[in-house]
């Protein structure tokens, strides 16, 4: 069954190319250009996932957060916002919104984001396992193995591992990693995330054949079962 | 500027009038006063020389009968001291029998108290103003004594018309005066407004005219002076920021166009494509996160956000930042040492995390190889202080003060990712938490610092 995602936003272009972008993706799409029009829309329901712009007309993207909360409804939402401010990201997860992007943005983050969301509910905070390919990782004796042979991990290491099992198959960015593993909600200038990346790698891939982590050029990382 | 002169001129006329309405309502009551109280001093006084008078010549008719009464008042008459005294002595049908008047007047009953009348004079036969009192002697007569008014009725006249002068002078003078006293008023204002007026044409150098007697215009004038030197230095310094974003934005605008140009050559393969492609994102990237960078900056010396402060365990923070940041400083051969502690204040995390985390960049861009990076925590009175220190070269001490301005970059060889906002916007962090931004040399090395207000 395809998925159905609702595009609240009021600028024509953004719109139309988050929409193409979705269809081709094979998603059902629908779009709202106001906030109330948004408002109806979701509470309509029947929707997986909602990306909703920050500023709209008739009634703000934060207040329609609100408004939805309040009905009970748990569909997760993006929210796009022109607001780069680190505050403002902070308001805007702290209000509701599940996840946040910055415009302007490519296509590709808004992608990867919206289905790390998606994969959210399907695996549950309590699954005491992940594993991909030959890497088991048990989360309640935090083992880590690979082709059976144990691995040491730092706890930061083995929450960025956590993070990749969980998202597997989904290219990360560097920013989805330092709000997801550090909450950090600003862009460090230095290459932080890759050196983290690489020491970790120098970790799991120690016969040097078949990297666990790819890089993905120009849009992040990708733990795949491939 | 006629608008406003004009404006002070009807401010000036309404004030002149109305000093001079009260001072004139003011000298008009005091000599309304005086007039009422000399009328009745002297009416009095005559009342009380008239009434012994008439006491007196009673006595006489009591003691000499009738006869001596009328020698008494012939007596008087002729020697009178005072020349507007009136006498008049009747008998029971109302004949004269002594005194300087013709009859007794028909309508006035003798002992009816103080009477106004006007009588005929027996000498010159004219009818004249008199204030008298009468009484009725035992066997019948009939004695009237009083005083020609007409004098009274002069000095009245003479009185009235030294209180109009009076009232006329007042009226000058408080003309006189209120035309000064706004004068010099206004002749203050207008330098103001003058000034005021230079200033909105577009020279903000001009400064209010202070006189140097410290009295309240100087002070108001030195209020204003204050506040113009603050707008002169606010706009001194938006105007370099706003020179500084043309300029730093020009050349990656530049680049990105070429990068653009570059694209749309003819007979390219994919791949090259590809690469401009990609410089031309880089470029943009750049110039958003200027642009970002310059929002966060505005955002925090605007103090938004405060509303989401919180107890922040800076400990902690220092701790998650140095964890992050401890595996690029590995590779680049510097230890990060932490020292000191703090108690938890009221703060931004995720902006005190980024200020942190740009003094530590800062920091790395500088540091030798092989050396440490200290972050310190201190307390020092009512502030905490994170502070971040290298082994680097450190700064020229002249540079110290511009670190924290926007777009200024030390390091010639500026990088691509480095716009020169990263300090500013600590600053910024910094005033949000109620501290400054501090630089110093140690010798060797450079020493940042947030200064932190201590939750109160």
């Amino acid at each position: 069954m395809s998925r159905r995602l609702l595009i609240v936003e009021d600028d024509t272009d953004t719109r139309d190319f988050i929409a193409k972008g979705f269809g081709e993706e094979g998603y059902v799409v629908e779009v709202a250009s106001d906030g109330r029009e948004g408002l109806y829309h979701a509470t309509d329901g029947g929707f997986d996932a909602i990306v909703l712009d920050r500023m709209l007309p008739g009634l703000d993207g934060l207040s329609l957060i609100k408004s939805l909360r309040a009905a009970g409804l748990k569909t997760p939402v993006l929210m796009l916002t022109a607001m780069s401010a680190v505050d403002e990201r902070v308001k805007g997860l702290r209000g509701g919104a599940d996840d946040y992007l910055v415009k302007p943005f490519s296509f590709q983050e808004l992608h990867a984001r919206i289905e790390a969301l998606l994969r959210r509910p399907q695996e549950s905070e309590e699954t005491a396992t992940l594993s991909c390919r030959d890497l088991e990782m048990d989360l309640l004796t935090r083992k880590v193995t690979r082709s059976g042979r144990e691995i040491t991990l730092t706890p930061r290491e083995f929450q960025i591992l956590e993070f990749f099992l969980r998202r597997k198959n989904r290219v990360i960015s560097r920013t989805m990693l330092l709000e997801g593993v550090w909450d950090y909600h600003f862009d460090p200038n230095t290459n932080v995330v890759d050196v983290h990346i690489s020491k970790l790698r120098r970790q799991l891939d120690e016969d040097g054949a078949d990297p666990m982590i790819e890089t993905v050029r120009g849009a992040g990382y990708m733990v795949s079962d491939g | 500027m006629a608008r406003l002169s004009l404006s002070f001129h009807n401010a000036r006329t309404r004030l002149v009038l109305a000093s001079m309405v009260l001072s004139t309502l003011l000298t008009a009551t005091v000599l309304a006063m005086v007039y009422v109280t000399a009328n009745r001093t002297i009416s009095g006084e005559t009342r009380s020389v008239v009434s012994a008078e008439l006491t007196g010549l009673a006595d006489e008719y009591e003691r000499l009968g009738l006869i001596g009464l009328m020698t008494a008042i012939e007596r008087r008459l002729p020697g009178a001291s005072e020349r507007d005294a009136v006498y008049l002595l009747t008998d029971r049908a109302g004949n004269r029998l002594a005194g300087n008047l013709t009859g007794w007047p028909e309508d006035i009953t003798a002992g009816s108290g103080w009477v106004d009348l006007s009588l005929r004079k027996v000498d010159t036969d004219d009818l004249v103003p008199i204030s008298a009192a009468s009484v009725r002697l035992p066997r019948g007569e009939r004695l009237l004594v009083g005083r020609d008014a007409l004098a009274r009725l002069q000095f009245d006249r003479v009185l009235l018309r030294s209180v109009a002068l009076a009232l006329a002078a007042a009226f000058a003078l408080s003309l006189l005066t209120g035309w000064l006293l706004t004068r010099l008023v206004f002749s203050r204002l207008k330098d103001i407004a003058d000034t005021a007026d230079d200033i909105v044409s577009g020279d903000l150098s001009h400064r209010m005219p202070i006189r140097g007697t410290g009295d309240e215009f100087d002070q108001v004038a030195g209020t204003l002076n204050n506040m113009l030197d603050r707008i002169e230095e606010l706009i001194s310094n938006l105007r370099t920021t706003s020179n500084s974003i043309a300029h730093d934005l020009r050349s990656p605008l530049s680049r990105l166009r070429q990068r653009v140009e570059a694209l749309a050559e003819p007979g390219k393969t994919d791949q090259e494509r590809e690469v401009d492609t990609t410089r031309a994102t880089v470029e943009i990237d750049h110039l958003l996160r200027v642009l970002s960078q310059l929002t966060e900056i505005s955002r925090a010396e605007a103090g938004l956000g405060r509303e989401q402060f919180e107890p922040v365990n800076l400990q902690q923070l220092v701790g998650d930042v140095v964890e992050l940041y401890e595996p690029v400083a590995t590779d680049q051969g510097i230890r990060l040492e932490v020292t000191g502690i703090a108690e938890p204040i009221q703060g931004h995390r995720p902006l005190l995390s980024q200020a942190l985390s740009n003094l530590l960049e800062n920091a790395m861009r500088y540091a030798p190889k092989g050396t440490a990076i200290t972050i310190a925590l201190t307390e020092d009175g009512p502030h905490t202080r994170l502070s971040v220190r290298d082994r680097g070269p450190g700064v020229p001490e002249a540079d110290l003060p511009r670190l924290q301005l926007p777009f200024v970059t030390l390091d010639p060889a500026r990088t691509e990712r480095n716009a020169g906002l990263g300090l500013a916007l600590v600053a910024a962090i910094s005033h949000m938490h109620g501290g400054k931004f501090l630089a110093r040399n140690r010798k060797p090395g450079l020493e940042t610092t947030i200064e932190l207000a201590k939750t109160s």
